[in-house]
Parts: structure tokens; sequence; C-alpha cells
């Protein structure tokens, strides 16, 4: 059984074809990724209708690529899945569009895909992981602790209450100067940093429940800079990352293992602790929840980090795995720039989890 | 050939089918509509195909309009059109939407010999920009283009026109004879005023070179970039 998989929720345009394996795990036989990131850095932030042009502009070549690079034919796939959403809603209607299309004009099982469930389910594509597990997903957008029970079943444990933590990285960045997107660049500077030279507090540390909360230690970091007096020298900006980074490892290693314990209570021991979104490439991060794996004893899974960023392969991947079970959907699917993954999740404080 | 013609520039989404030598269409359908383009589009040509014997595999080449219009809708229909050209693997050819209004008037609805005059002047195409601005095309009553597709204030647009009587034709029509008027300024409003009329999408994009016609979307307008401020997005 083979997919193709389209992603343009956000500022990468991608296609992928998967194939299910006779023994229930994924094969991906093409992944073509295109980053917006130089479009887009002018303005430190990702641009609505410049993405929406982006991705008009060369979504059907990555198809074709995709396909090429498969060695298929069209007429070869079993099923089209394209993102329907979350995300900016002028790309979720290009590649949802050319999804549908395609499906359509060759007669093929069309898959609308939430690109959080794609998240949620591609250990399953690199590890085989069984459910149930629990998932940490960290990005740009979104921090959560989700509960995956089965394909379409799951149950946020715990959420960020203002801002992401990729989003919190690329303001620190911003703050500081760094080019965007500022996540991996507070990572290198941290490197040389020492983590001692700023006392940031650490939000939420040991609150029962399991959100998290990144917008003071945010202002924290402001008031340091502003403290500081003059503009931050090289040294200042290896402290402060470093110091920053520090703070974010010790917020993540609390909330994950107390989501963990409420994961436990309520669906019994997981399978696996799952990484996903473009934070999860962050070392630091890493290694915090591999010490939380080993004293846990519950196996962490990071996909590796090109699967971890929004890519072509998760979406055809969650499109098998919603295909093998039955779940199509019809022409009239609308786009959702907002869907949450657990339907019955009343909204988070500022829509931001 | 047979060609698949598909829009969604302006608040309508149409298709239709249509064989060349025919002067009628195997199938047309074109449902006014505000928003929800993306929803609706592909449920219309479902069932435009269903009665098309052959189905998909009996279509030669698809055209699509590629604006000027909304942003979003050049993008619904010019997602679908390439999408449908990946999975056949037909050509797939852009029309404007300028073009597509002018091309009644160009063409005729009936042969030049059959109309009753010969109807000198200027064509005009005018498609409501918004914020008191027009999209604007001029082609003399041949095709030839007089004034090339461009973004006006509706007060300015009078002016960068050519000399003669006006035809005016597209969703700002009204709009723009009003100004013509006002200045004294003989015109006429003729031809379609409210949805690109889809035929003509069809019949330009027959004729259409495949290489010189792509499927590209013809903004006109730059997109509107805010100055750069620490936002991001999320969703769920
Ligand atoms: N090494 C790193 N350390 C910390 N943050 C990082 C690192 N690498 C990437 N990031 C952050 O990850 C984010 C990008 O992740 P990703 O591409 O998964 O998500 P996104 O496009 O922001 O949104 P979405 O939530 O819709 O998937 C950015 O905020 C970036 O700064």
């Amino acid at each position: 059984m083979r997919v193709l998989g389209i992603e343009s929720t956000c500022d990468e345009t991608a296609a992928s074809v998967v194939e299910l394996r006779p023994n229930g795990s994924g094969a991906i036989l093409s992944n073509e990724v295109h980053s917006q990131i130089a479009e887009h850095a002018a303005y430190g932030g990702v641009v609505p209708e410049i993405a929406a042009r982006a991705h008009v502009e060369i979504l059907d070549h990555l198809v074709r690529r995709a396909l090429d690079k498969a060695g298929l034919r069209f007429s070869q796939l079993d099923g089209v899945a394209a993102a329907a959403g979350p995300g900016l809603i002028g790309g979720v209607m290009v590649g949802l569009t050319t999804g549908k299309a395609l499906a359509l004009a060759g007669a093929k099982p069309f898959m609308a895909i939430n690109h959080l469930e794609a998240h949620a389910l591609t250990a399953r594509l690199t590890d085989g992981v069984d459910f149930p597990y629990l998932l940490l997903l960290v990005s740009g957008g979104h921090t959560q602790l989700i509960a995956v029970r089965g394909v379409g079943e799951y149950t946020r444990i715990g959420a960020t209450v203002d801002d992401a933590i990729g989003e919190a990285f690329d303001k620190v960045a911003k703050m500081l100067n760094l080019p965007y997107p500022g996540g991996p660049q507070v990572e290198r500077a941290a490197q040389t940093g020492d983590p001692t030279i700023f006392d940031l507090p650490r939000p939420m540390l040991r609150r029962p429940g399991a959100d998290f909360s990144l917008s003071g230690l945010k202002t924290a970091v402001r008031l340091e800079i502003q403290r500081l007096g003059r503009t931050p020298r090289p040294n200042d900006v290896a402290d402060l990352c470093a110091s920053f980074q520090a703070a974010v490892v010790d917020v993540i290693g609390d909330r994950t293992r107390a989501g963990l314990r409420l994961f436990r209570e309520q669906f019994g021991p997981p399978q696996a602790l799952v990484v996903a979104g473009g934070v999860a490439a962050n070392q630091a991060i890493g290694h915090a929840l591999s010490r939380l794996s080993t004293q846990t004893g519950v196996k962490l899974v990071i996909p590796p980090p090109g699967l971890c960023t929004d890519n072509g392969a998760m979406i055809a991947w969650a499109g098998l795995e919603r295909l093998r079970l039955g779940m199509t959907d019809a022409m009239d699917f609308a786009p959702r720039p907002r869907w949450p993954l657990d339907a019955g999740a009343q909204r988070s404080h500022n829509g931001k989890a | 050939m047979r060609i698949l013609a598909l829009d969604t520039a302006l608040p309508a989404i149409s298709a239709c089918v249509l064989d060349s030598g025919a002067t009628e269409p195997l199938v047309i359908e074109s449902l006014p509509m505000e928003r929800g383009h993306a929803e609706a589009l592909l449920p219309l040509i479902e069932r435009v195909m269903a009665q098309v014997e052959g189905g998909f595999a009996s279509l030669d080449r698809i055209a699509v309009t590629v604006g000027p219009g909304s942003f979003t809708g050049i993008r619904v229909a010019i997602s679908a059109a390439r999408g449908f050209g990946v999975a056949l693997d037909i050509p797939v050819v852009g029309v404007s939407t300028l073009a597509a209004f002018a091309a009644p008037l160009v063409l005729g609805p009936k042969p030049a010999q059959e109309r009753e005059s010969a109807l000198p002047g200027v064509i005009v195409s005018a498609i409501d920009a918004r914020h008191g601005q027009v999209y604007l095309q001029a082609c003399s009553q041949t095709g030839a283009i007089l004034l090339a597709p461009t973004v006006l204030p509706l007060a300015e647009a009078i002016d960068k026109l050519p000399p003669g009587p006006l035809r005016i034709t597209g969703s700002a029509a009204p709009l723009l004879a009003i100004a013509a008027w006002s200045g004294h300024r003989a015109a006429e409003v003729e031809g379609e005023i409210v949805a690109t009329p889809i035929l003509y999408v069809a019949r330009l994009g027959m004729i259409a070179d495949p290489e010189g016609a792509p499927p590209r979307p013809l903004y006109i307008k730059a997109p509107d970039v805010k100055p750069p401020s620490p936002f991001r997005f999320s969703f769920a």
C-alpha cells in the first residue's frame, strides 16, 4: 500500500510517498521538502500571503519529483493524503486542494490529515512504536503533552498556557539580534556560555498538572538584557542563551515527568515517550529527556530531525494509517486553520497550545 | 481536443467542459459564492465530470483562470488545475480573468458578420480590486492589447485608457462606466459583470500555447506585508 502525502500548513512545502510494508512498518520511498525560510527571513517570521504564494508556485513540481524519486507513476498509488490544518489557511488551501484534485482525477481514496496527528504518529513510521504512548510535541507553534491511544484517539495531558517553546527560543534570539529562525542559533550560542550567570525563573515547576508557561521566562531574559545596560557582548549573548536554555531544559524535564505520571494514572504504562516538533533537534533538551527515560524506564523515541519538523512523509504515513482503517474523507472537506487533536478539549487559555 | 476549464478568482465557482469545434459546452456549471471556494470547487467538478462520457480520462487539457481576482481564489483553482495536470499527465494552461471577460466582446457571442454593428471602440476589462482600485486591461476590437493588465485607482483609470468610446466589461464595469460618464466620455457596459465567463476561459485555453500560458498566478498586487513583528502562529 502506497500513499502520497502533501504538507503546506506553514513555511515548508513538502510531498512524499510512503509504503506500508507487510509487517506493518513503513518505508519512505521519497521525501521532498522545500523550505521557505529565505523568503520570510527578512520579516523575522512567517508572512501568510508570502507563504501561500510560495506553496502554489512549487507544490506540483514537488509532487512530480516525489513520484519520480519513488520510481512510481501516479496510477500506482493507493491513496492521497494532504494536511488540512491546523495552520495558515492560505497555504493549507493550496495543499488540500491539490491533494483532492489528484485523488478525484485518479479515482483514489483521499485522506484529510491533521498536521498534529501526523507529528503524533511519526514514531510508528520510524520506530514501529505501539499504542499507547506519550507524545511531547514541541515546535514553533505548539507545546503539548498528548496521550496517543490509537489512530484518531488523542487526549491532551498538558499544554502551554502562553508561548510555545520554539516561539520562546525565537523571541529570545530576536532580543539578542540572532538571525531567524532562532532556535538553532540560541543552542549554538549556549554551547560557549555559562548557564549559571543569569538566574532565570523555571515557570510551573512542580505545579500540579502538566501545563507549561514560557512567557515569564522570556520576560526575565528581556529584563536581564535591560539590566546589562549595554548592547549584549558575545559573551553576554552566550551566557544568556545558556541560562535560558538551562531553564527550558528544567521546565521540559519537570513537565514531562508530570505528564508521564498523569498518563500512568489515566491509561496505564506508556509504551514510549515520543518527541516531535522542531525543538526536538535541541541536544540539551534531548539529553535531559534521555535522562528522564533512564530514570522512569520509559523508552525514548526521537525521530530523525528531518521527520520532526514539517515534512510530507508524516502526512503520507498518517494517510496510510487512516486508509487501512477505512477512514477516508470527502471532496468537500474544508481547511481547518484551528484543529485541536483531542476533539473534546476545552480551548486553551489563549489558543496558543 | 477536450478541455476542462475552472475558475474561482471572483465571487463564483465555475467549471465547464468543451470539445474543440463545438459551440456549446458539454457541461457547464457556475455558482455565485462569496466564500468557501476551497470546499465547494472539487464537489462541483465531481458533478460536472460525472456528466462527461469518458470522465477525467477523456480530458486532453485543463484551463484555469490565473487572476487578477481574490488572491485566495486564484490559488484554489490553480492548485486544483495543477493537481489534475499531474494526475492525468496533461497540459495545464493559464487564462487571465481580464482576457476571459474581454473574449465575448472580441470573439463575439455571434460571428462578426452577424453582429448589428461593427462596434468600434476600446474593449475594457475591469475587475474590482477593492480599496477604490480596479484591475484593468484594454484591447482593440480585434483583441490587440492597448493597455496591459494593471491595477489603478478608479479615479485615474479613465485617463489611462486609450481614446475612443469604451465598451466596458467585468465585475467593476458599472463603477468604471460611471467614472467615464462623469468625465463626459462615451462608455457602455457589456458582457459579463459577475462571474468570469467560463465558456470563454475554455475557448481561450483551447487556443493557448501551453509553453506561453503557464498556470501561474497573476496577482498584479504585491503581498500586503506588515512590518516585522515578533509574531508566531499557533492553531490548536
Ligand atoms: N536546536 C534547536 N533548539 C531549540 N529550538 C529549535 C531548534 N531547532 C529548531 N528549533 C525551533 O523549532 C521551531 C520550528 O519547528 P517546526 O518546524 O517543527 O515547527 P513550526 O513550523 O514552528 O510549527 P508547527 O508547530 O506548525 O509544526 C522554531 O521555533 C525553531 O526555533
